[in-house]
């Protein structure tokens, strides 16, 4: 099938909060926002708790506490600088997702109404402060719609339904993206003078994850692929409260509204963990709590889940701030959160780590963060690094909307100074062809066929085996074996359709792929840090060595598909590191 | 205003015509419903149906508030179902053609007895002698 | 528990008519219909395809017919529908391949109504000023996942394509009824033309179908009564 050819100054992949931030930045210009799905389905409106800002509505508050905690709940990973801008742009930008009519909930005043949440204090690290700015228990569905209606208004341009495949560079500069029409299957390349990737996480590594089925890592794998390194991926949150089984996310917000978690005999298990902050103590903690209550037999009935308790809120509270929740609760478990507990366990919910940038969301490729002119990441498929090794609640929105703005801001000053690129005479030809390969049968290399779905859920399962919350040397390594083994197994993968009509099974496996990917950097990354720091806990390391390991790390794939790493300082600015308790 | 839609439809330009048949249909259906239930009564339960003959109808016309009563629930039934019957044409028949012919048999019947039974009423003589 | 799974087929461009496939498989009674359309794709008939992604009810994917209703196959589980299942794509919209419809026309009405703020003047250097009273009165219409449930089980959208349909009007109803938003006028006017608001027939198929429960006819007619008010 031959290639369609477009040109437009700017591509922007994925239509989430970043990727519509960046392109409201650009309005006027000629920008092509792609997405593998709709615009209205992307994860960004899945997220519920609230968005993070030092408004001081209900109660004092200033974005050097917020800057604060960000740090302390990085474990002190988080680049300082950039937490700063994060801290200090959030105001502005919930006054401008106001001001385009984001429903917020209100305070009696009218203002902006904040609540508690898990790792934000007043007095740096005092107690609990009320910055989570929210719209009941759906802030991430008004983020998305208003941006997306922002979007209508200054009629950006979609492309909706195309998967992207390749990031095309030329010379040391990005010369556009390869993408694949769902629809018809038709292969397209987009030559641009600059690519902005805002593709989201990867939580389908794992077994049990909050994350929708498209969260594969496209564009962390696809940048990987193009030889850009990739940083802190042995960073992978777990959220404490998922449903059980299901990983369907509970907000933080339950907590932040008076929840409890209680073990099998009904103990309130956090005070012994955090006894200050103790259920709003941040999300890698509480983690890691769960899980040793689990191991120590006090699950519930001992089995693995503990119990969310908001029956002690009444019926108003849990109605008027937290109705979503109890949808899911009530048509998933049939359980009314009023009169019953919730059972939880821990799912896989934020990747931490991504394609590290600068803090105007431009790519850098090495250690001394020289940039690759032209590629721009924002999200959370991106490092810039204000989460470190753990993100508070309510951050990843904040960061989504500054860096995603951000980017685009430098985004049309880049493209004011450029010309566009060259393209390579024959760019795209080489994956149409792998493409056509694999839909047509053609790529077996004569083993045992394979099938997709089995490989990914061994993928998954033996992630959360021995990839999740508590790692070894051992288990990890037994994962990397693994890895190679389905890697291997993956050459012989072989899919049902042979449409060019809408072929989900092509998707599928296109992002296996990229599963594969960014599942091989975590382990490889999770071995190499011989420490314990965030989410990242090692139980043959289980101390945090700011001595050996307060910096980045950076995975380089070789040609022969080794990982390397290299090393990268952290910016510190205000806090030094101290120790990390709550 | 009579440019058709891909779809076969009329585009109407924004005007009061749906507006005020909307609400017409919801005061009419309240005040057909007392009419007809004031019918009902007079007929059914006053009387007794074996009693109603030409004296009887006779009898009430001879009063002009029942003539009027008679055919305001005549007049007010024929244009509420009219109403009724053109929004369902307009919902359900698309075919240009047919359309035409639908919405034209209704303006005919509808008028045509309208007209008739304005023209009963009206015209009626009670006979002398009672 | 074993379950008889039978779903409408159809490939644009390839098939003539659209034909039922029929699966049996194991699941279990608390799985979602999701699960059993994956199960079915992943290790029986890898074809099988349909739009979803977040698997618990906010994205809006996967809208689609179960058993005659317009229902989101993830927020259904097994228990609900019993062991003989039929699913089948939307109404209303072409079929692209099996449970995959063409969305274009259904944005297209949605960007019909100035789906928008519309604030006049400057804004304040801080947020503007709303009662916790003036956020609940648009509360329930901000809740649509623009799945497009409600629209394609309108009987009178069947018909007329054109008709801007319940979820458009839901969209409407949400700025209408927005204390910070002065373009009431403009909105009005749109949903007063033809096929507008007036083609409600109250029918109440819309509020059966939502899946994230908008009292979707309620709101279509507070728009109706507001258009009343600013003409008599």
């Amino acid at each position: 099938m031959a290639l369609v050819y477009h040109q437009h100054e700017v591509v922007i992949v994925g239509a989430g909060g970043a990727g519509l931030m960046a392109a409201l930045a650009l309005r006027g210009r000629d920008v092509a926002v792609l997405s593998k799905l709709h615009p209205v389905r992307s994860h960004t409106g899945a997220a519920q708790g609230g968005i993070g800002a030092a408004l001081g509505n209900m109660e004092e508050d200033h974005w050097e506490w917020h800057m604060f905690d960000t740090v302390k709940g990085s474990d002190y990973l988080a680049d300082q600088d950039a937490v700063e801008i994060l801290a200090r742009e959030a105001v502005e930008t919930v006054m401008d997702l106001e001001h385009w009519g984001l429903p917020f909930s209100r305070t009696p005043e009218g203002k902006i109404a904040q609540r508690k949440f898990g790792g934000h204090t007043k007095e740096y690290g005092k107690e609990a402060v009320r910055r989570s700015c929210y719209a009941a228990d759906r802030t991430g569905h008004m983020i998305l719609q208003t941006c997306y209606q922002q979007g209508i208004r200054h009629q950006v341009k979609y492309y909706n339904e195309y998967m992207v495949v390749e990031l095309l560079v030329e010379s040391g500069r990005t010369a556009g993206v390869v993408a694949v029409s769902i629809a018809d299957g038709q292969l397209h390349v987009f030559h641009a003078k600059a690519v902005l990737f805002a593709t989201g996480g990867f939580g389908r590594m794992y077994e049990v994850t909050s994350n929708a089925h498209a969260l594969t890592g496209d564009g962390v794998a696809v940048a990987w692929q193009a030889g850009v390194p990739i940083e802190d991926m042995e960073f992978f949150q777990f959220h404490p409260t998922g449903i059980y089984r299901l990983g369907i996310l509970i907000t933080e917000g339950a907590r932040g509204e008076g929840g409890k978690l209680l073990n099998g005999k009904g103990e309130r298990f956090m005070e012994r963990y955090a006894p200050s902050m103790l259920d709003l103590a941040p999300r890698d903690i509480i983690s890691r709590c769960i899980y040793r209550e689990l191991r120590e037999g006090r699950g519930i009935h001992g089995q693995g889940y503990v119990h969310l308790d908001l029956t002690h809120l009444g019926a108003k509270v849990i109605h008027e701030k937290l109705p979503d929740i109890t949808d899911f609760v009530r048509t998933y478990l049939g359980i009314d959160p009023v009169k019953e507990p919730i059972p939880v366990q821990p799912t896989a919910h934020y990747a931490m780590g991504g394609i590290p940038t600068d803090m105007w969301g431009r790519v850098v490729v090495d250690e001394k963060n020289k940039i690759l002119p032209g590629f721009y990441a924002a999200g959370e498929c991106a490092c810039v690094s204000v989460h470190g090794a753990n993100r508070l609640g309510t951050n990843s929105l904040v960061d989504i909307l500054v860096f995603g703005r951000r980017a685009g801001r430098d985004i049309a000053r880049y493209v004011g100074e450029n010309e566009y690129p060259p393209l390579a005479p024959h760019a795209g030809e080489a994956t149409g062809e792998r493409l056509a390969r694999l839909r047509e049968g053609r790529n077996g290399s004569g083993g045992r066929a394979e099938s997709v779905a089995d490989l990914r859920e061994t993928l998954q399962r033996e992630m959360m085996e021995k990839a999740s919350v508590f790692r070894t040397s051992g288990l990890l390594a037994q994962m990397s074996e693994k890895l190679f083994e389905l890697r291997q197994r993956f050459q012989n993968v072989v899919i049902q359709d042979r449409s060019t009509v809408f072929n989900t099974d092509l998707m599928e496996a296109l992002e296996l792929g990229f599963l594969l990917d960014v599942a091989e950097a975590t382990v490889a990354a999770a071995l190499a840090r011989s420490e314990s720091r965030g989410a990242h806990f090692r139980e043959d390391f289980p101390q945090r060595d700011d001595q050996n390991w307060l910096k980045h790390s950076l995975a380089y794939r070789g040609a022969d598909g080794k990982i390397e790493f290299k090393y990268k300082p952290v910016t510190i600015t205000r806090f030094e590191p101290k120790e990390r308790k709550y | 205003m009579a440019e058709l839609t891909a779809a076969g439809g009329r585009t109407r330009p924004a005007g009061k015509l749906e507006l005020y048949a909307w609400l017409f249909m919801r005061v009419s259906g309240v005040v057909l419903l007392f009419l007809a239930l004031g019918h009902l009564a007079i007929m059914h339960l006053l009387e007794g149906v074996d009693k109603i003959n030409f004296a009887f109808v006779a009898g009430r016309w001879s009063n002009p508030l029942w003539r009027f009563y008679d055919w305001f629930l005549l007049a007010l039934a024929l244009v509420h179902g009219f109403n009724g019957v053109r929004v369902m044409v307009d919902d359900y028949v698309r075919r240009p053609g047919l359309r035409v012919f639908s919405l034209v048999m209704l303006w005919v019947l509808t008028l045509v007895f309208l007209v008739a039974g304005t023209l009963v009423i009206v015209l009626f003589q009670v006979p002398v002698g009672g | 528990m074993h379950i008889r799974l039978r779903v409408k087929r159809f490939e644009a461009g390839k098939d003539r008519e659209p034909y039922w496939s029929e699966y049996g498989l194991e699941v279990e009674a608390t799985d979602r219909v999701l699960d059993a359309l994956h199960r079915v794709k992943w290790h029986q008939d890898g074809t099988l395809t349909f739009r979803r992604s977040c698997a618990h009810g906010v994205c809006g994917s996967d809208a689609m017919l179960i058993n005659g209703r317009n229902r989101l196959a993830c927020k259904v589980l097994i228990r609900d529908v019993g062991d003989h299942i039929a699913v089948e794509p939307l109404r209303g919209y072409p079929v692209i391949r099996d449970l995959v419809v063409d969305q274009s026309a259904f944005f297209r009405k949605y960007e019909s109504v100035q789906p928008y703020l519309v604030a006049d003047g400057e804004p304040p250097a801080r947020e503007r000023r709303q009662s916790p009273a003036e956020r609940e009165r648009f509360d329930d219409t901000t809740k649509c996942i623009l799945c497009m449930a409600c629209t394609t089980s309108c009987p009178v959208f069947w018909p007329n394509p054109e008709y801007v349909g319940p979820a458009a009007i839901v969209n409407a109803h949400r700025f209408l009824f927005d204390s910070r938003d002065t373009e009431k006028e403009g909105r009005l006017a749109r949903l007063n033309a033809g096929d507008g608001v007036w083609r409600c027939r109250t029918i109440f198929n819309c509020v059966e179908a939502c899946p994230r429960e908008i009292n979707i006819t309620r709101a279509i007619g507070e728009v109706k009564k507001a258009l009343l008010l600013q003409k008599g």
